[in-house]
């Protein structure tokens, strides 16, 4: 058994660590064909030649393009990810500042969007095809078919424009700083409700359908009518039987959706304008910050790499079949 | 009486309600087309430098509203979903490929057109404005070719100014004739003015979904807007489609080795938030239209080499796909004769709601200001510059943001009600 789990996680964290290797490739070779010449962005054309042939050998861009790429390779490795061209500082310590908010963000919106998108689904299932299942499952098509900057402009328009209950934009008022440490925490959640909102709806509508047509798949097997029929209570039916047994499917969508919601977060973070890895990015682009584009895009799918194993690692070990069996 | 109405009779209203409305357009639209081919015969360099995108795509609308028809009269019995039943899916598809085609039939101004700013900006629907007109060289009767060709065209393709008339608040015509345009008089000569027995020629334009910042039409600006999301739409699929289908081919047939470094490329892919890659590409290399299309048809391809993989590796099993290629068919032939007719249903379910996912990420890039820029209008755009008008202007997210939802929502529930179409399983239960 135990060997079998560490047979199980090298397997994994190999192909990871293979994944990776492909990305940073990719991003290497789609950054060098660009066109352009980054050392343009650091030296100004009235200077003189000379300075700029400095800052290309400094930039290990005279080297032919294979050493470049080992030096690329090493130095993402070794967690050096160059300098921003804004910021004139190191992008690993740029990222470090921004991706806080990010992590913070989309984790308090996914634990969200779990307890929802559970609460609904069992609420739903309890009567399959009532009213509220109904409107529900006609609702949720809506929610999908709804980009996530409409959501967040439409909520931003009643909520903040008609009702005037929560701020349009920004992660604190305006003069945040005076406040007590109480007050403050309420001024970010109270400026966090709405993006949480946007950025979790179309999640909800996703985890809600696989979450209730699994909730329904369990329930019409024959084991379920076996304890009805033995007088177990459906309280103990619902907790012991139908959710451990309907849970495993949802951690592999769970998995693929935090990645996702990491693309999500880029535009939630735009529409809101909150201090996060996706406006970060954006502005890196617009910018034509390379360094900072790769190392944001490294950092996301490393992220969303990382989120994919653990999923894979929970779903193993809540399944034991997958460990001692067909798991490849 | 709800139940027989069909597709076919949806498609001859729009026809024939367009036919009424735009009349005159229709017509000066032929007697350009045709003024042209005379030039086109008598002086071919005049002809050929005169050829403008706005041209172009006038005449061309103006050909397909009468081709299209006329294709669908001959080929009606190739064509059964015309004698389907209507849906409001289908109405609203339907609608979207109209103003795709004939944007310039429908719509009856430039989608940049601005004029009196301060008059015109942020109105909201429903609203009118007067116009006065001036007196223009309509009764200038031209007489060789290429003057008449260029009087056509200055009536048929709609120019983003127009000199000859002035939107206005108010105005008195007793005596001397003043306008007021934001509380400022002008005087207008009587002789300048387009003139109806005595008075001075007023009409009102509403503007029916409210007009924007710079006093733009929103209506006219949405139907141009659905012409980008479809393009990108069909664009991108088509691409998304050929490599989907040659990859997931190749893993599928190949097994072994091109199965595992395809699978791994599409993993590496997948696990990287594909608005990131597209976000990046389009900054690394510039955003035009055909990057657009390009950088997401190259990003959305990953489902469907899934769905083309297993079907291909469950196919490669089967009898008559092993004595098919024991006869030496190409592997050309192998997609396109054994495998392609099997597989077709998931793949044409899997291309619309890829349609969908296209359209989405289209609109998320313009309202980012990573798309089309501001050369042409996108709903995307549209949404980004309504934000900042949100306290002022809600029409200006709202028309253009229901509209990306229904189209969504039509593309999505045509896909699904497609899928069980032609699904024989589905459709012996």
């Amino acid at each position: 058994m135990r060997s079998t789990i560490a047979r199980l996680l090298i397997k994994r964290i190999f192909s990871s660590i293979i994944i990776l290797f492909l990305i940073i490739t990719f991003l290497f070779f789609l950054v060098r064909i660009s066109p352009g010449d980054p050392v343009q962005k650091f030296v100004n054309p009235t200077l003189s030649p000379k300075l700029a042939e400095q800052v290309r050998e400094s930039l290990n861009l005279d080297k032919p393009i294979h050493m470049q790429y080992i030096g690329f390779l090493t130095s993402a490795i070794s967690g050096d990810l160059g300098v921003s061209y804004n910021f004139r500082r190191d992008v690993s310590s740029v990222i470090l500042e921004y991706l806080p908010f990010t992590l913070l963000f989309t984790s308090v919106s996914f634990i969200f969007q779990m307890i929802v998108s559970f609460w609904l689904s069992i609420k739903s299932v309890k009567k399959i095809n009532g009213l509220f299942d109904r409107a529900l499952s006609n609702i949720t098509l809506l929610i999908y078919a709804t980009p996530v900057f409409v959501t967040g402009v439409f909520l931003v328009f009643i909520f903040s424009e008609l009702l005037n209950i929560f701020p349009s934009s920004g992660l604190s008022s305006y003069d945040s700083a005076d406040f007590s440490f109480w007050a403050r925490l309420t001024d970010y959640i109270y400026h966090l409700i709405l993006p949480i909102i946007t950025l979790s709806l179309i999640e909800i509508a996703i985890f809600y359908k696989y979450l209730r047509d699994n909730l329904e798949d369990v329930y019409n097997k024959l084991f379920v009518l076996n304890l009805r029929a033995s007088g177990v209570s459906e309280k103990d039916i619902l907790l012991k039987h139908v959710i451990p047994n309907a849970i495993n499917p949802l951690i592999t969508i769970a998995g693929i959706e935090l990645g996702i919601m990491l693309g999500g977060t880029l535009i939630v973070e735009v529409v809101f304008g909150l201090p996060g890895m996706g406006r970060l990015i954006i502005e890196a682009i617009f910018t034509r910050d390379y360094p900072l584009v790769i190392g944001c895009s490294l950092v996301v799918s490393f992220l969303i790499i990382f989120s994919n194993f653990l999923a894979d690692i929970i779903k193993a070990f809540l399944d034991k079949r997958l460990l001692t069996g067909s798991l490849n | 009486m709800k139940n027989r109405f069909k597709i076919w009779q949806f498609l001859l209203l729009i026809w024939i309600i367009t036919l009424l409305i735009r009349f005159e357009l229709l017509i000066n639209t032929y007697d350009l087309i045709f003024s042209w081919l005379i030039l086109l015969i008598s002086d071919l360099d005049t002809a050929l430098s005169q050829i403008s995108f706005d041209l172009l795509d006038s005449m061309i609308a103006g050909i397909l509203f009468i081709v299209i028809p006329l294709l669908s009269i001959i080929y009606r019995k190739k064509l059964g979903f015309l004698y389907g039943k209507v849906f409001p899916a289908a109405i609203f598809l339907i609608l979207l490929i109209t103003c795709f085609l004939f944007a310039p039939l429908i719509s009856n101004k430039n989608p940049d057109f601005y004029k009196n700013i301060g008059i015109t900006k942020l109105l909201p629907p429903l609203s009118s404005v007067q116009v006065l007109h001036f007196k223009n060289d309509q009764n200038f009767q031209p007489s060789e070719s290429f003057e008449k060709f260029l009087f056509l065209k200055d009536k048929v393709v709609k120019k983003s100014f127009d000199e000859s008339i002035q939107y206005l608040d108010s105005i008195s015509t007793g005596g001397k004739i003043i306008y007021y345009q934001n509380g400022i008089g002008k005087e207008a000569n009587r002789e300048s003015l387009l003139l109806r027995v005595k008075d001075p020629f007023i009409t009102k334009q509403m503007f029916i979904l409210g007009s924007d910042q710079f006093g733009r039409d929103v209506l006219t600006r949405l139907i141009y807007g659905a012409r980008i999301s479809l393009m990108v739409g069909f664009g991108s699929v088509i691409i998304s489609l050929i490599i989907g289908l040659t990859f997931g081919f190749l893993a599928g047939y190949g097994g072994g080795l091109p199965d595992a470094v395809f699978s791994r490329f599409t993993d590496m892919l997948l696990s990287f938030p594909i608005i990131f890659l597209v976000v990046l590409i389009l900054a690394l290399f510039g955003n035009s239209l055909l990057s657009v299309i390009v950088v997401l048809g190259f990003s959305s391809w990953m489902s469907l080499f899934k769905v083309v993989k297993t079907e291909v590796l469950s196919i490669k099993e089967k009898n008559y796909f092993v004595s098919s290629k024991l006869l030496g068919l190409s592997k050309k032939q192998l997609l396109f004769n054994e495998v392609l007719p099997v597989i077709i249903v998931p793949i044409i379910v899997n291309v619309i709601f890829q349609f969908g996912n296209v359209i989405i990420a289209e609109s998320a890039l313009s309202y980012l200001g990573l798309g089309l820029g501001n050369n042409y209008p996108s709903w995307g755009s549209m949404i980004q510059s309504g934000q900042e008008y949100l306290s002022l202007a809600w029409w200006m997210i709202f028309s253009p943001g229901i509209t990306l939802i229904f189209t969504l929502l039509s593309a999505n529930s045509f896909g699904i009600s497609l899928s069980r179409k032609l699904n024989p399983r589905l459709q012996n239960d």
